[in-house]
This record gives C-alpha cells, structure tokens and sequence, in this order.
C-alpha cells in the first residue's frame, strides 16, 4: 500500500478507537472529506509582501482585496491544476493571535510563503510551520516566493533576472534551503496585471509604445512622474512601474495582442515558473500533500486526547512517518532541481522522471507506455540498473544516496499490484 | 579650532577609566578622542541589504564609486572623504574597529570597492575624491549590511559605529520601517545619537510619501528622533547624466545635502557633544554596572552565615546555663542512691557473715579453731570490702558517664574519658587492686581506702580479741594447765562459754568492720562525689568559656566586616555618584543648544 491509502487506512482505525469523542470523529471525519477535495494552498508572508496580490495573480481575477483570511477556489486550467487559495493575515502583525495563523496553516495542505530579499528576511514563521512531528518528518509542503521581485532589481525591465539569480544562490545554500522545497522569484503585480489586463489597458500600453523613446523615457523615470496624468496613473496602480516599463518594452518589441502581452507578462514576472513549481512539488502530489495533512491532523488527536486503545495507531504513525517513500521522493525531487543534490548529466533527467518530476503514473514515471507485464518489465530493468548506479564507487557517496532513493521508487513500482 | 568644554569632560571620563583599573576603555576612549579633536566628520551609512546604501552615496558624490548589486554586495565597509585627486585604496589587518589602519594597496577608484567586496583579507576600502560636499570633513561611510546577529557582515558594522559621528539609516520606500529596522535605529542611538532616515528608491513606488508619513509617526510614536529624508538614487544619477536641475530637485537629494552640509557640518561642535555625550553615557554605564552590582549585594548583607552561626552559640550558651543546673541535681541524686545502696549491701553481706559465724560456732571451739575462723573471717570482710568498693566505682563509672553527657550533651563521649581518665594518679603498686586501677579518677582514695581497710583487717582483729582474754588462745593454754579432770569435767560448760564469747567478738570485730569501712567508704563517695562535681563544674566553665569565646569572634567579625561593607559601600556610592556626576555633564553637552540645532 502506498502512503495515501495506509493513512486512509490509519483514520479509519482512528475513527473506530474514537468512536465514543464527538470532537475527535467530526476532527477525524474532516480530514477524510478533505481527501477528495481540491488542494489547499496558503499563501502567507509579512504585512504588505503581496500575499493578496499573489492569490490574485493565481486566480487569474480580483478575489482577495478585504481583510484576510479569505478562501477561493480555483477551477482547473490548462496550465494550472484546481485549487483551493487561503490569503492569509500578515505573519508578522503585532499583537495578532499567534493561534489563528496556526489553525490556517493546519487547514492547509501547502504554504507559499513571501518574503523579499531572504537576507532581511524573518523565517520564524517557516520554522514554525515545519516545527511539528510530521512536518520535520517531510518539509515538503512549502515554497517560498520572493515577492515583489521587480523591486529587488529596482523595477528594472531585467529585474527578474537578478531575483532568479538571489533565488538560485538561496535555494542551494542556507537554512532557508531546509525549511522549502524551493524558492521562486515573482512579481505579483505584474503577473496579477498580465493574468486581468483588460482591452482598453492594452490599448492604453500600446498608445504609450508608440510615443517616441526621448519622450516616453523621462515619463518611465519615476512613479511620481508617470502619475502625472490621471489614466497613466490608474494603470500605473494596476501594473506598477515594472509592469508598465515592461509591457511597453513588449510591445515595443513587437508583442501585437492582449492575450500575447498577457503571456509574455506572466512569463516575465516569474508566474509561470510558480506555477510550474506548484504543479509540480504541490498538485501533482496532491494525495500525498492530503496524506500529509490527514496524518498532522491524525497525530493531533493522538496527542490531544491519548487512549490505550489508540496506543497502536501511535506507533503504526511513527512508523509510517519513518518509513514513507513519498516523502523522501518529494524531497530528492526538489534536491535534484535546485541543485542541492547531484547526478551524472545523463542519470539525472532519468532519476527525475523515475521519482515521478515529469508525472507521478507509472507510464510517465518509466517512460513507456504499454500494458502491465511491459511496464513491470520496465520497472525491474530501472530497478537493476539503479540498484548498480548505488553501489557504484565512481559515483559519490551524495549521488550514491540520491540512486537510492530511485532505488526504492523503481522497487515500489515493480511491487505494486494493479501497476 | 577653539577649547572645547567637552573636551575637559571626555578627559574626565578616561581619566575616571583609569581610575576603574579599564585600560582597554582609556585606550578606547583615547582614540575616539583624538578623532573628535580632529576636523572629520563620519557619517555612517547602514541599513538592511539592498536598501540602496552602496546607491545613496554614489547619488552623493554623483560617480558610482560604491559598487551597487541586487544581491548582497557591500561586505566591508568604504569610507569616502575628500581628496584633491580621486584614490583608492583597500586596508588590510585584522583591526577592523579603526578606520586608519595597517596595510593600504592603493587601488584604482573605480574599482576599489568591488575589489574590496571580493578580497577576503579587506577590512575597508577608502576613496577620496574632490567634491565640495566633502571639502569641510564630511566622510561617508557604506557599511555591510545588517542581518542576522550572528553575520560577518552585521558585526563590521557595528563595529564601526562607535566611530561614526551621524548615521543614515537607509530603508527603501517600498515598505514602512519594520520592527527591526526600528530596533536598529535604537541600538545605533546609544552610540551615535544623531540620526536619519533615508528612504531610497522614492522613483519606484507611487505611495512613498505614505510610506514617509506614516514612518515619521512611527518614529515619533517610538520615541525615536530621527529625521526622514525620502530620496531617489536613480533620479539623481539620472539628473547628473542629463544635467536636468528639475530632476535633479525631484531627486530629493537638495534636502539630503541640505541635511548634510547643513543642519550636520554646519554644527559640528554640537555633533561633537552628543558624541561625547552618548560616550560618556556608555563608559558611566559600563565603569557603573560592576559597582552598582556590588553595592546592592553588599546592602543585602553577606554575614548572614555568621550571624547564624553567633546566635546559635548564643542558644548554646543559654542552654548550658540550664544544663548545669540540671545535673548537679541529678549528681546529687545518684550519690545518696549510691549511698544508701552501698550501705544497704554492706549491711547484707556483713549480716550473711555474722550468721555464718554463729552457725560456727555452735560446733566449734574457739580454742581450737580460731585460727581457721579467723583466716576465714578476714577473707570474707576483705571479699565484702571489695565487692562493695568495686561496686561504688562502677557505679561511679556510670554515673561519671551519665552526667557528662549533661554536662557537655554534643560532645559525644569524648567528655567522659576526659574525666574518667583525666590525670593518671601516681599508683602504689603493691596494693593496687585490679578493679581500682579502671577508675584513675578515684584512684588515688581508693589506694587509701583500700590500705585502711587491710589495716583495719589486720590490726582491728587483733586489737579486738586483745580486749578478751578468755578466749585468748593463750589462756585457753593456760586453762588447759588447770587440770585435766577440771578441764574435762567443765569441758561442757566452758566449751558453751568459749563459743559465746568468740560469737561476741565475731559480732564486735564485724561491727567494727562495718562501722569503720563504712565511714571510709562513704567518705570516700563523698570524695570522689566532690570530685566529679568540680571536674564537671570545671569542664562545663571551660566549655562555655570557649563558647562564649566563639561567639565573641565571631561577633567581632561580623561588627568588623559590617563597619567594612558600611565603608566600602560610602566608597562605593561616592564613585557611582561621581560617575552620575560625569553622566550629567556629558548630557549637558548634549542638551545645551539644542534648541537651535540639528532639529530632528
Ligand atoms: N529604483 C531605484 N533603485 C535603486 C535606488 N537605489 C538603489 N537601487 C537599487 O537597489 C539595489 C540595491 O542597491 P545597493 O546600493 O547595492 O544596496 P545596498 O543597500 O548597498 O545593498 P548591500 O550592499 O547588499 O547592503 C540595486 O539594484 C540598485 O540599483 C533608487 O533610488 N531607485
Ligand atoms: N512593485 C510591486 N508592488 C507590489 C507587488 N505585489 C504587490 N505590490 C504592491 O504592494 C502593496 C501590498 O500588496 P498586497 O498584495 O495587498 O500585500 P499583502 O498585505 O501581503 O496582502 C500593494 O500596493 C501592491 O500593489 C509586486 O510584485 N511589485
Ligand atoms: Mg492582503
Ligand atoms: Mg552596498
């Protein structure tokens, strides 16, 4: 059984030795709804980070722009699977009630945390919410955004560059490296901007294009002097400085439509690439995120209202927790695409795809499509083949680890029943 | 440069650290003394990373001679002063507190931070450069950004900051101060009183001037006084290029250099004062946390263990007082015991005794069988004396130990041998007696005893029967020559006769015995009684001699260290008073003129 069906497997046991506490059944009950429910992504940082903005920008409309928290939920697109968005209120809001901030991230399956420039940067709250039995176990269920990354380039058209290259240096090095599975720079402005440009915004952008580079210059200088005129100054509070220096430079550039501009606004304020990682570390491991949160929730009650006869669904919990591939995987995944772990040029896109980062079925995982005796065929090959690549002594001893852990995925695939 | 009254306070100060034995503050505050002495100004330029510090003083002095980055960049920190020509060089050493220091690599200007930002052995980079904003002594000074506590980079800083004459404390108009940013600009307060904000990048965002605002509040609500002055690196930089008065005005850099030439170089002694002032407050802490310290154990008092330690022998004392009334009684009750018991036997055996001899003498006839009778009379008197003697000294014995247990109760048992065995009497070996020897106390009157009761034994006998001539042996003799038919036919009667008069002398010698021993026995307790008493008198008047002794010593120490706390804490107060003293003329400094100063 893989990690999603013995946690299900787990909170019905736990239902049963529960039987008798209404509080811990409707606590048990909801987590086994929220199995088959959309994702739950929690978007949190410091007063004014743009968390608001961000949840914008990932719904594609205005939702948050009122006291948080607010819940939205997102229907599934081509290029971003459905979710359920939490803004949340400021981590760092004095004389906030700690426990709320708490209760919000227990609701949620995943966290996208903002923050600036992480070398000003307060991770306590990151530590917090990695500072629980199942979460040390895996911190795999946060990504950290470095937000308004136009401004950490000084709203330059480039901007996003520089904040790729903060983003690269931090992912790989730091305790930040510990506490997320990655870091992903993005302009939430920008993005919210290119997810709801309207026609007329287009229209006023591409009249701005047009207007002769001597003239239009000293106007993109400063915020104070592009707001001079009232239309500019309401797409300025829509796009931002970066925004509009961008998409005029766009347009200049030959970008001809709104829908064009609209992507190539997502594109360059880092938005694609945060929906890639959220696919990829977040909704394409939606069951074992779910799983994840199911076994916090599990473990709540087994800590809250202790009983002999949940004694051995603590120990079985334990063991889970110790013995979960997912989570290692989950982990490897993340280590291999920033760079905190190493293979061999060629093995590495092959240990990725088995370790489920181009697909988490069987099929994408090994590559071939086929009936089952084909792809279990498939599964052994990898699995004798990485079973060498481990106990290879020109590899290192971290590569050596990291061929282990393909190991036991090709292991769990070649044993699984129904493939 | 006309006499400073700061500077005859400052002397005060280092002359005050030298008297707090605080070479390494004398040092210090020497240093930072000759460089108040001299014309430089240092204006520290600090912040978090990437807040535009490296930017501001390029926007200063309009050439980019501050490498700038998106990432962290500055990592020592840059000190740009005036100089006819523009130079550069990087300062290596491990001092990294000083801003003059060792080694110099002279360094073109263009390059010299950047290089100095990579070049692991650097402390500082130094640029000088010909400008006439830093004609009049002004030196900025960029700094590493400040982050966490533990960073390299933080600790550079500040370790600069105790140099610096004015800090600007840069925060980019992209956010409001947050609390760290606040507590930053609190901490460089206690070093460098003089203080403004910068808020950079005002070109990026369009709601800086609400930033601004609700900064000024916040530093107001705080209790921080500190100007804000919102500029914009880019614009200036942007002016210098195109030459745009208008732009360069939008900059906010006029306000900045205003502030600088101005309201700082303009009043440089005040600057000057509220150094000195902010110094001394930091060395009267520093020289006064030790001895506030000592002041306050000192009043909690420290003789706490010996206070204890006087009163309970003052109990002990008292309870000695008690004791020796109690077992003097007690003595005295266990001696007439002792007495009456010893009597009482002595009256038993020598009974048992006289009924045994009577019993005797009802067969025997005294003529023939005296000698035996007498042997063994003598034998039985002299096993009645010792019994009863050896009785008294074991009783003695345990009497000696019960009272000395009274007489000194914590003393254990080592009081008892004291006095049981306390002076070894000279013996007469002859008629020592095994069980005498045990109780040397005694020793001497029981020799005596003993002696007097042999002699009684020997001689009293004799001296009785001397007063009997009928039944003297000798006359028995002389009878016998009367006649042997005389004898015979009498032999009845006189036999009867004989019998009754040796039962007589029995009973007389016997009473004698009992009469005479008794009285040497009960003298004897009496003796050995009287005895004990003194010694015990003797050992309980030493005891608390001795604990009356303690109690004086220790009380003498206590007055002693009492009147020394009560000295130490004068010396004490009269130097933290004198410290406060020094604090209150370095706040003066800072205060005096003010009003027309540097308003915040
Ligand atoms: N738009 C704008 N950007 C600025 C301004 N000042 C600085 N920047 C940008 O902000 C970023 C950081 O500037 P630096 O001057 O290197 O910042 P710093 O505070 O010295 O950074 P560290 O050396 O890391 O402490 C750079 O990308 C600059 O271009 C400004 O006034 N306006
Ligand atoms: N330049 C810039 N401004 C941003 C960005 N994201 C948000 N903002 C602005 O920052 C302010 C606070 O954003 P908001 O999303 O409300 O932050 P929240 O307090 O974290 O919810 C708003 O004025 C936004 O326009 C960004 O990526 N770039
Ligand atoms: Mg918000
Ligand atoms: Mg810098």
């Amino acid at each position: 059984m893989n990690l999603p069906e013995l946690t299900w497997s787990l909170l019905s046991r736990a239902l049963d030795a529960y039987a008798d506490s209404p509080r811990a059944t409707n606590w048990l009950r909801g987590h086994l709804a929220r199995f088959t429910e959309p994702l739950r992504l929690a978007v949190t940082g410091p007063h004014g980070s743009g968390r608001s903005t961000l949840v914008n920008a990932l719904a594609g409309e205005v939702v948050a722009n009122g006291p948080e928290p607010t819940r939205h939920h997102v229907p599934a697109s081509r290029s971003q699977p459905e979710l359920t968005l939490i803004d949340t209120p400021p981590v760092d809001a004095e004389g906030a009630d700690p426990g709320s901030l708490e209760r919000i991230c227990l609701e949620a399956d995943a966290v996208l945390h903002l923050m600036g420039h992480p070398h000003n940067a307060d991770l306590s709250f990151l530590r917090t919410v990695q500072d629980h039995p199942v979460a040390r176990a895996a911190p795999v269920n946060a990504l950290v955004v470095l937000s308004r990354a136009d401004e950490l380039g000084g709203g330059r058209v480039d901007a996003l560059i520089s904040a790729r290259q903060v983003a690269r240096r931090y992912r790989r090095e730091t305790e930040l490296a510990g506490l997320c599975q990655d870091i992903v720079p993005v302009a939430g402005l920008a993005a919210q901007a290119g997810r709801t440009i309207t026609e007329a915004e287009f229209e006023t952008i591409a009249a701005l294009a047009a207007v002769p580079k001597a003239e239009l210059e000293p106007l993109l200088l400063s915020a104070d002097r592009f707001a001079a005129d009232e239309a500019r100054a309401a797409l300025l509070s829509r796009f931002g400085l970066f925004g509009v220096r961008l998409a005029t430079t766009l347009v200049r550039g030959g970008v001809d439509s709104q829908a064009a501009l609209a992507a190539q606004l997502l594109q360059r304020a880092g938005l694609s690439e945060l929906r890639d990682a959220i696919t990829r570390y977040f909704t394409d491991r939606a069951r074992v995120l779910k799983a994840r949160s199911a076994l916090i929730g599990l473990e709540v009650v087994l800590r809250m209202e202790p009983r002999p006869a949940a004694a051995p669904l603590v120990t079985e919990l334990e063991r889970l927790l110790a013995g979960a591939h997912e989570f290692a995987e989950l982990r490897m995944l993340a280590a291999l695409n920033t760079g905190r772990a190493r293979l061999p040029d060629g093995l590495k896109d092959e240990a990725l795809r088995l370790i489920g980062g181009y697909g988490d079925d069987p099929p994408s995982r090994l590559g071939v499509a086929g009936p089952e005796p084909q792809l279990r065929q498939a599964a052994l090959g990898a699995l004798r083949l990485w079973q060498e690549y481990a106990e290879n002594p020109v590899l290192g001893a971290a590569e050596r680890r990291a061929a282990l852990t393909v190991v036991r995925s090709c292991e769990a695939m070649a044993m699984a029943p129904g493939l | 440069m006309m006499a400073s009254p700061w500077l005859g306070v400052l002397d005060d100060t280092i002359q005050a650290c030298g008297a707090h034995a605080r070479p390494d503050l004398v040092e210090r505050l020497r240093a930072r003394r000759a460089e108040l002495a001299g014309p430089k100004v240092r204006v520290l330029v600090l912040g978090e990373s990437g807040q535009g510090k490296s930017q501001l003083i390029n926007g200063l002095v309009n050439a980019p001679v501050c490498a700038v980055g998106d990432d962290v960049t500055t990592s020592v920190p840059a000190i740009v002063q005036h100089a006819e020509a523009p130079a550069g060089a990087i300062v290596t050493g491990d001092d990294a507190r000083n801003l003059e220091g060792p080694g110099r690599v002279p360094t073109p200007v263009e390059s010299v931070t950047a290089r100095a930002n990579r070049d692991t052995g650097a402390v500082r980079a130094e640029i000088g450069l010909p400008r006439k904003l830093l004609e009049t002594g002004l030196a900025l000074v960029d700094s590493p950004p400040i982050g966490s506590p533990a960073s390299q980079h933080t600790h550079r800083t500040l370790a600069v900051l105790p140099q610096a004459d004015a800090a600007l404390l840069v925060s980019d108009a992209t956010k409001e101060l947050t609390t760290s940013e606040l507590d930053l600009i609190g901490r460089v307060q206690r070093f460098c009183p003089t203080v403004a904000v910068v808020l950079t990048k005002t070109d990026l965002v369009p709601g800086w001037r609400r930033v601004a605002e609700r900064n000024r509040a916040r530093l107001q609500q705080d209790g921080l006084p500190a100007t804000v002055i919102p500029v914009s690196a880019s614009l200036r930089l942007a002016a210098a290029r195109s030459g745009d008065k208008a732009l360069n005005e939008e900059s906010g850099y006029g306000a900045l250099v205003r502030y600088l030439h101005q309201d700082l170089m303009g009043h440089v002694d005040l600057l000057r004062r509220r150094s000195v002032a902010a110094l001394i407050h930091m060395t009267v802490e520093q020289l006064g946390a030790p001895l506030r310290e000592r002041l306050a154990e000192l009043r909690e008092g420290g003789t706490d263990e010996l206070t204890a330690r006087w009163r309970a022998a003052g109990h002990r004392l008292e309870e000695l007082q008690r004791e020796s009334a109690r077992w003097q009684t007690v003595l005295s009750d266990e001696v007439a015991d002792l007495i009456a018991d010893l009597d009482f036997d002595l009256r038993e055996r020598t009974r048992r005794i006289l009924r045994e001899a009577e019993e005797y003498f009802e067969v025997a006839d005294p003529a023939k069988d005296w000698p035996e009778f007498e042997g063994w009379l003598r034998e039985n008197l002299r096993s009645v004396a010792e019994t009863n003697s050896d009785w008294l000294l074991d009783r003695f014995e345990w009497i000696a130990r019960k009272i000395a247990r009274q007489v000194a109760p914590r003393s254990g048992d080592v009081l008892p041998e004291a006095l049981l065995d306390a002076e070894s009497r000279d013996h007469i070996g002859d008629l020592r007696m095994p069980n005498v020897e045990r109780f040397s106390l005694g020793q001497k009157l029981f020799v005596g005893m003993r002696g007097s009761y042999s002699g009684l034994l020997m001689f009293g006998l004799a001296t009785t029967l001397a007063g009997m001539p009928l039944i003297n042996p000798i006359s028995i003799g002389a009878g016998a020559a009367f006649g042997a038919k005389s004898v015979f036919e009498e032999r009845g009667a006189r036999l009867k006769r004989r019998q009754a008069a040796a039962k007589t002398a029995a009973h007389r010698h016997v009473d004698d015995f009992f009469l005479t021993y008794g009285k040497q026995s009960k003298d004897t307790v009496r003796l050995i009684h009287r005895e004990l008493r003194d010694r015990c008198t003797a050992v309980a008047h030493e005891l608390r001699a001795e604990i009356a002794d303690t109690a004086k010593r220790i009380k003498q120490v206590i007055d002693a260290e009492t009147a020394e706390r009560g000295a130490s804490a004068r010396e004490l107060t009269r130097a933290i008073e004198q410290l406060n003293l020094l604090y209150r003329r370095g706040h003066a400094l800072a205060t005096t003129q003010a009003a027309r100063g540097l308003t915040a």
